[in-house]
């Protein structure tokens, strides 16, 4: 005893304390963090589609909080990282947020090509992925179990736009399609040309973009150059936006008619002045006047909270979230597998009516919208952009389903 | 010309004080947000694209003032990073301001419309802006070959230590290279604005290419950054003709192309 001095004492002290600590503190967490569900949510914060990001996660921080934050009786830990509309920022995020968190439910992130990324992560850390939709790859040629489609596939969104649209403007057949370079654009396209055929329509040009494009004058000169009865875009947000206003601006619009094919519609719409948004004629997977009861109580309660209505974006992250939910309650487990089991095959009727998961392939069966932009003089507010003139559910044909076999866990 | 007009302020600021401004993106930004406000509140596009620029240059100089002046003495780096952080601020103080989703700006009655050429459309107010734009790069032209205080500014380029010594006050010339610069790229953004429309991202993708067409140009080099940015806008215009994917990689081809053969670039001399 007499060789202890105080130095040794100090570090016996410090021993001493790092064992209770672990004795007596880390059973605490550890037993809390049992308890919990994580949550993640993979938006994007920065980058493209930055915009957007803080509205997903109002979206999805709504359906959580409509539970008290709360599934079977556990709590229910949201937690977010920024996808940065970048597959590799996002992979590395949300394998981070799996390992350090304990996230075993994934939604997001907004982007198509970088959610097939993520969906890959998804798979080798088996834990259950939720996303949007856009490319048909989730629920098509790269299906697998823990991944899900919640928007209409593109096909559902093709059949939809390209039928209402030529029952209203029958001679309009020559179609020049202005396209977003990635995944999402891709498959939109090839569906849009495939329904195109049953009505014998000309496409006369169809020109690609990059993700992000600003300078659209040039796309513009050479769609007017094509003489088209119709400009078609297949593009997003700011992408979409921003070719609208120079489709305008040289004049193409309000004479011929424009399509935006997968809109985000209140959002987009938002930011087009009257004038541009004159002939537009817009596909989407919500409108905010859809009449369902979840639909109304959504859009009361997040007008009263933003003082807007909500587009597509907060509606997807909102629908997502509480297509998961359902899943839960239907599997009574939090237990990723079992919850997978869970959402297959499920049929509710939810934000947009009638919404059932193939469980063949986890895309949901479920209407999309096709809208007609409201001149101004007939609009009752401001955010009275347009009327739903068409919903299509017309699932994906069994000759192009590229899910052949979802595999097992 | 907006490219050239974006160079030139850059080029200017780069030259003059030997930083290479990354707030000039998110001054183009403010620009455009400062003219949406302005004709908002005047209710006249003429004098609001007065007013918004100005805004800009005032503002210019206050950040110059405030921000950069102070860390002269701590070295490059220090400015270097400053201007980075003030490119996060301003864009996000416009998220704060303006918020997240962005806006059109229809061009003024006049403007609008366009003429039809036979083989094309062309909006009037692009050739408005061709031709402002145009103006603008000349007038900036003619003040830094023409006057005194231009002169100044050239050889504040070439030589600070040497204005200097003739008895001229360095610090107010970085002071109004640095405004007029900011005023470049707030005139810019703001003739932007009825084109593109406004988002609070919109100078991100102008800070990229005004980069490309300083280094082009040559580093600090006017003359350089005016041919830069004609040869980047056609160069543009003609490939999105024939190659429409490959019209935004064709900037920085031709950049990495030339730069390979002369890397002080096509006017530089260091």
């Amino acid at each position: 005893m007499s060789d202890l001095n105080r130095r040794d004492v100090l570090k016996l002290g410090a021993v001493g304390a790092a064992g209770a600590v672990a004795g007596l503190g880390f059973p605490a967490v550890i037993r809390a963090q049992a308890k919990e569900v994580v949550m993640l949510g993979i938006w994007p914060f920065t980058g493209a589609f930055s915009d957007v990001g803080p509205i997903l996660d109002r979206g999805m921080k709504m359906a959580l909080e409509e539970r008290g934050m709360k599934i079977l009786g556990r709590p229910i830990k949201y937690i977010t990282r920024d996808s940065a509309t970048q597959a590799g920022a996002s992979t590395r995020r949300v394998e981070e947020a799996v390992d350090g968190e304990g996230a075993k439910f994934v939604i997001g992130p907004w982007s198509s090509g970088v959610a097939l990324a993520v969906s890959e992560v998804a798979k080798r850390k088996k834990v259950l992925h939720y996303f949007s939709g856009g490319t048909e790859d989730i629920s098509g040629a790269r299906c697998h179990r823990y991944s899900f489609q919640w928007a209409a596939s593109p096909y559902t969104a093709a059949k939809t736009v390209v039928d209402t649209f030529m029952k209203a403007n029958p001679r309009a057949k020559r179609w020049h399609l202005l396209v977003a370079d990635y995944a999402f654009g891709w498959s939109v396209e090839k569906y849009i040309k495939e329904v195109g055929k049953t009505h014998g329509l000309e496409f006369v040009g169809a020109d690609r973009h990059p993700l992000g494009e600003r300078e659209f004058s040039n796309y513009v000169t050479k769609a007017a150059g094509n003489k088209p009865d119709v400009v078609a875009m297949i593009n997003f947000g700011l992408d979409a936006v921003t070719a609208a206003r120079e489709i305008f601006n040289f004049g193409l619009t309000p004479k011929l008619p424009l399509i935006m094919s997968w809109s985000s519609g209140v959002e987009e719409l938002v930011q087009l002045a009257p004038e541009i948004r004159e002939n537009l004629w817009v596909g989407s997977n919500f409108y905010y006047t859809t009449d369902t009861p979840v639909a109304k109580e959504f859009v009361k309660s997040y007008q009263a909270k933003f003082g807007g209505p909500p587009g597509y974006a907060p509606a997807a992250a909102y629908g997502m979230t509480r297509m998961l939910l359902h899943g839960f309650d239907r599997a009574k487990s939090v237990e990723v597998q079992d919850v997978v089991k869970g959402l297959e095959g499920i049929e509710v009727n939810d934000l947009v009516g009638r919404m059932r998961v193939d469980a063949q392939t986890h895309q949901t069966l479920r209407p999309f919208f096709f809208m007609r932009s409201k001149p101004k003089s007939a609009m009752k507010n401001p955010m009275d952009f347009a009327d739903i003139i068409a919903t299509g559910d017309t699932p994906l044909p069994a000759q192009y389903a590229a899910c052949k076999d979802i595999g097992s866990f | 010309m907006l490219y050239a007009l974006m160079g030139l302020g850059l080029s200017l600021i780069t030259g003059v004080l030997n930083i290479p401004n990354f707030a000039h993106g998110a001054l183009f930004a403010v620009g455009a947000y400062f003219l949406f406000s302005a004709i908002h509140a005047v209710g006249n596009f003429w004098l609001a694209l007065v007013l918004a620029p100005v805004g800009v240059a005032l503002l210019g100089l206050a950040i110059e003032y405030a921000g950069i002046r102070p860390l002269y003495a701590a070295g490059h780096d220090y400015q270097l990073l400053f201007t980075f952080g003030l490119s996060l601020i301003l864009s996000e103080g416009i998220i704060v301001v303006w918020g997240p989703i962005g806006f059109s700006q229809l061009p003024p009655p006049l403007l609008r419309g366009g003429f039809d050429l036979g083989f094309i459309f062309y909006p009037k107010y692009r050739l408005f802006v061709m031709v402002m734009a145009g103006l603008l790069v000349l007038a900036t032209w003619l003040f830094l070959e023409k006057t005194r205080y231009g002169a100044i500014m050239r050889a504040g380029i070439e030589s600070k230590e040497m204005v200097s010594l003739l008895g001229i006050d360095v610090h107010r010339l970085f002071t109004a290279a640095f405004a007029l610069g900011a005023y470049l790229a707030g005139i810019a953004g703001a003739l932007t604005a009825p084109i593109r429309g406004l988002s609070p991202s919109m100078g991100v993708d102008m800070l990229g290419i005004a980069f490309v067409v300083v280094a082009l140009g040559g580093l600090g080099n006017l003359l350089g950054a005016i041919a830069a940015g004609l040869i980047i806008g056609v160069a543009q215009a003609v490939v999105a003709l024939y190659w429409t994917e490959a019209s935004v990689a064709v900037i920085f081809a031709i950049m990495a192309a030339i730069l390979l053969v002369r890397p002080q670039g096509l006017f530089g001399i260091r």
